[in-house]
């Protein structure tokens, strides 16, 4: 999609010919002013919209309640996004993530409130349903070699099947136990209800702190890590990955295992605020966390995305989101911009790469 | 009636390299007129003007005498090494693709064009998915498909160099029977002998213009190749003196290709020294130095002396266009640049980065530049330099300055040389005598799968002398065993992905 892989996928053996040409420094600055462009830009839309809203709604959009809310609905997207984007610079794909959240939720939910473990056996059992499906995608991606659309979109429908057979298509609130089943211990149920619920300055959602603990382990992983950069490297040519040595395989591994664990922690995070938990938890999630992280920078083409694009996209999807909801402009208005948003965003990025390429 | 084409001073640039300088060539029905040329002389060029693939920047084409400009699928038909067809479509839909007559229906070949499927052979596999027929029947299908257009010129590109023995011998049946009805034929080609057997003419390019035509008893396989490298300047000889009673580098013994593109290769290469390793596309050397580097699959004994790092050819193999220059450097060092809990240590990554930059002369504003921002040339030593910095016992290249300016191509030799006399080995593979004559102290030459020629590259004075001498071995050989073993080989990765 970028005009860089467009360039290497048509090598031409003309002498003198390159990956790319032009003089080195200019492009260099291109390069470095382009993302901080893009960064901008998208801070700019982010302001712009959120100054519509706030007009649009008679200030209601800018109460702080209300952005506080908006920060908690970020920070679900944010999580999973992260994870996705480690995928797509893997240059792999992954759509299972929205009902593997509904599957983590419900497992643990099911494992506390119906089998009645203790809730730390239900918590590591919510992590080793989404190891086991992150190891699923990485299989048949990986190593039988299937296109990993194929493999997650399969993967996917399985997994909401699973989570309805699991729950017995039953919604699950620890609170109210179903008939025939002893309450939870109060000591497990405040502490679970604590993880997302906690008395912060200024009410900030206990969700925004664990986002930023996460992104920042993200960033370290992605920006400072022997392990982000060889990411980087196999997504952005699997070919000469394999050459150098690089262990192809397992950073793909690696990387459906992180999307699956960020989804499943997104899902007790919310499982935990709200109290209650159904199995098409995450069907509307799969969208805009793929918006999110596509307006963000990252390539379907693999090789590209950052941990910052990645929030601003969450951040930007949470505002349109919220904005639309005060505004009370419908269900219908909401679906149609995200359709919107997504598109436009993705095309002024090809626009101005374009334009960069050419200057 | 008998076609001709002439193409009068055609000029082609990529930046500020001159592809075409003036090519001036006629051909005419009737004969097959070979075309001979190393690698960036502008050959390839020329086949992509001709066939409407790259518009030229000036000079004229004339075909049957009137002024012609290409555009695709016209009057020109190339047939490709790689067919350029639709391998999902059945022969027949392959036939008709671009040209159907239908709106609605199922595709299907009218008399005249059963008619001309027959005359090829094709018609009991009209129906089959292209995908699953061996190459020499999607070459026909390219003739074919340019003889429908009704072209004029045939233009065979490398046509055979993955075609066993027997599917060569047919190709050029059908060459000599479209010369006799009259079309223009043209052959680009590597193989010396088989352009001096079936060509009436031989034009050898170099520096984008015809130097020289070959015909009659001037037209040897020898001549040719002294043609060939006699247009090219040649840079002085890297060399420098060694110690070659060192220990061994590498030892091949009963070394077997898996799908038969070698047998039984038995061959020694000394600590510091540089090996060549030549021969035709198709004859085996290429994936006899991948082997090396284990990503061919062979058999039989093979003992190295540490650790081997493979630098491919081609750019696109070995760099990583998202990335920097520094991170390019960086990739294949990995762990040396990590404390604990994979904390990756920039610093020292930059740092190396920069010694390596200097080192290796790489032409770069800054480290942290993306790697698409270098000159071809400096690309190069950028994935050379990433496959040095790790110090392999061996280190494995296939043509290494492919496309690579001058002043780079001295710079790379050096360091190829350095590497090597520090007690390690270096294994290239060649196709251009120039290049072996260059670099190497020795010369493998690979012909049909098996090592037919080990020379000292030093005992030759210059490099018309070295490529008498090769030539002449392959034709020796050649003569010997005339039916040969029929190699048909595909690079292994080409099937694995």
């Amino acid at each position: 999609m970028t005009g860089e892989s467009e360039r290497l996928r048509q090598p031409r053996a003309t002498p003198g010919s390159g990956i790319g040409s032009g003089t080195g420094t200019k492009r260099a600055a291109n390069s470095l002013l382009g993302t901080a462009a893009r960064l901008g830009g998208l801070v700019f839309a982010i302001a712009l919209v959120m100054l519509f809203f706030a007009i649009k709604s008679d200030g209601l959009f800018l109460k702080t309640n209300n952005l506080l809310g908006l920060l908690r609905y970020m920070s679900s997207l944010a999580i999973v996004g992260l994870g996705l984007t480690a995928v797509l610079i893997v240059g792999e794909i992954d759509l299972s993530f929205g009902n593997l959240y509904g599957l983590s939720a419900m497992v643990a939910a099911v494992a506390w409130i119906e089998w009645e473990w203790p809730l730390w056996m239900a918590i590591l059992a919510a992590y080793a349903a989404a190891i086991a499906v992150g190891s699923f995608n990485a299989f048949f991606t990986a190593v039988v070699k299937i296109p990993s659309f194929v493999a997650t979109l399969g993967s996917s429908t399985l997994i909401l099947g699973f989570t309805l057979y699991v729950s017995n298509s039953n919604r699950y609130d620890p609170r109210y136990p179903p008939p025939g089943k002893p309450d939870v211990s109060s000591g497990e149920l405040s502490f679970f209800r604590g993880l997302a619920n906690q008395d912060l300055p200024g009410d900030l959602p206990m969700q925004v702190i664990w986002m930023t603990g996460i992104a920042l382990a993200f960033w370290f992983a992605l920006r400072r890590s022997l392990f982000g950069f060889r990411l980087k490297a196999v997504g952005g040519n699997p070919v000469a990955a394999r050459l150098a040595g690089l262990p192809v395989m397992r950073y793909k591994w690696f990387a459906f295992l992180l999307v699956s664990v960020a989804a499943s922690t997104a899902a007790l995070l919310d499982f935990s605020y709200v109290a209650s938990t159904a199995p098409d938890a995450g069907l509307t999630l799969l969208f805009p966390t793929f918006a999110a992280v596509i307006i963000g920078g990252a390539s379907l083409q693999g090789g590209h995305g950052t941990v910052v694009g990645t929030l601003l996209g969450a951040l930007l999807l949470a505002v349109i989101a919220n904005g639309l909801a005060v505004t009370a402009a419908g269900a219908f208005a909401q679906q149609m911009l995200l359709g919107f948003v997504t598109i436009g965003a993705v095309v002024l990025d090809q626009f101005t790469q374009r334009w960069r390429a050419n200057r | 009636m008998s076609a001709s084409v002439g193409l009068a001073g055609l000029v082609k640039r990529y930046g500020p390299t001159v592809a075409l300088d003036g090519l001036d060539l006629v051909a005419r029905g009737g004969e097959i007129l070979g075309i001979a040329g190393p690698n960036g002389s502008g050959k390839s060029t020329m086949v992509g003007v001709l066939s409407g693939e790259t518009p030229a920047d000036a000079g004229v084409i004339e075909v049957n005498g009137q002024a012609w400009t290409p555009t695709r699928n016209t009057k020109v038909a190339v047939v490709h090494q790689e067919p350029q067809l639709f391998p999902n479509l059945s022969v027949a839909e392959n036939l008709l693709a671009g040209r159907e007559r239908f709106r609605f229906g199922r595709p299907s070949l009218n008399a005249d064009e059963r008619a001309l499927v027959d005359d090829f052979g094709m018609l009991g596999v009209v129906d089959r998915p292209l995908a699953g027929l061996p190459l020499s029947f999607r070459q026909r299908l390219e003739i074919m498909r340019g003889l429908l257009q009704d072209a004029a010129v045939v233009l065979f590109d490398e046509p055979n160099s993955a075609l066993s023995f027997e599917e060569s011998a047919e190709l050029f049946e059908n060459m000599h029977a479209l010369a006799a009805a009259g079309k223009v034929v043209m052959l680009v080609s590597h193989r010396l002998s088989e352009l001096a057997t079936h060509c009436a003419r031989v034009a050898v390019i170099c520096d984008g213009r015809v130097n020289v035509e070959l015909t009659g008893d001037d037209l040897t396989p020898e001549q040719i190749a002294q043609e060939l490298v006699a247009g090219i300047v040649v840079a002085e000889r890297t060399s420098s003196e060694w110690d070659a009673s060192g220990h061994l580098a590498l030892h091949l013994d009963g070394w077997t290709h898996r799908r038969g593109a070698f047998h039984d290769v038995s061959m020694q290469v000394a600590a510091g020294e540089v090996l060549a390793v030549m021969g035709v596309e198709g004859a085996g050397g290429r994936e006899l130095v991948r082997s090396l580097a284990q990503l061919e699959h062979a058999t039989g004994s093979l003992t190295c002396a540490g650790r081997v790092e493979y630098v491919t050819g081609d750019r696109t193999g070995s760099l990583f266009s998202n990335l920097s220059v520094e991170e390019n450097l960086a990739l294949r060092m990995g762990g040396a640049y990590t404390a604990p809990f994979g904390w990756w240590r920039r610093g020292a990554s930059r740092a190396a980065a920069a010694a390596a930059k200097e080192r290796f002369g790489i032409k770069a504003g800054d480290v942290a530049d993306p790697i698409g921002s270098l000159s071809g040339g400096n690309q190069q030593k950028v994935a050379l330099a990433a496959a040095l910095m790790t110090d392999p016992a061996v280190l494995v290249l296939e043509e290494p300055t492919r496309g690579v300016d001058v002043g780079s191509k001295a710079d790379i030799y050096r360091q190829l040389h350095a590497h090597a006399r520090s007690g390690r080995a270096v294994v290239l593979y060649c196709t251009e005598e120039s290049e072996v004559f260059e670099c190497a102290d020795r010369v493998v030459l690979v012909s049909r799968g098996r090592v037919i020629a080990d020379a000292v590259v030093g005992d030759f004075a210059d490099v018309e002398e070295l490529a008498r001498h090769l030539s002449a071995v392959t034709r020796m050989d050649e003569h010997l065993t005339p039916s040969g073993s029929p190699t048909r080989s595909m690079p292994d990765g080409a099937n694995e992905e």
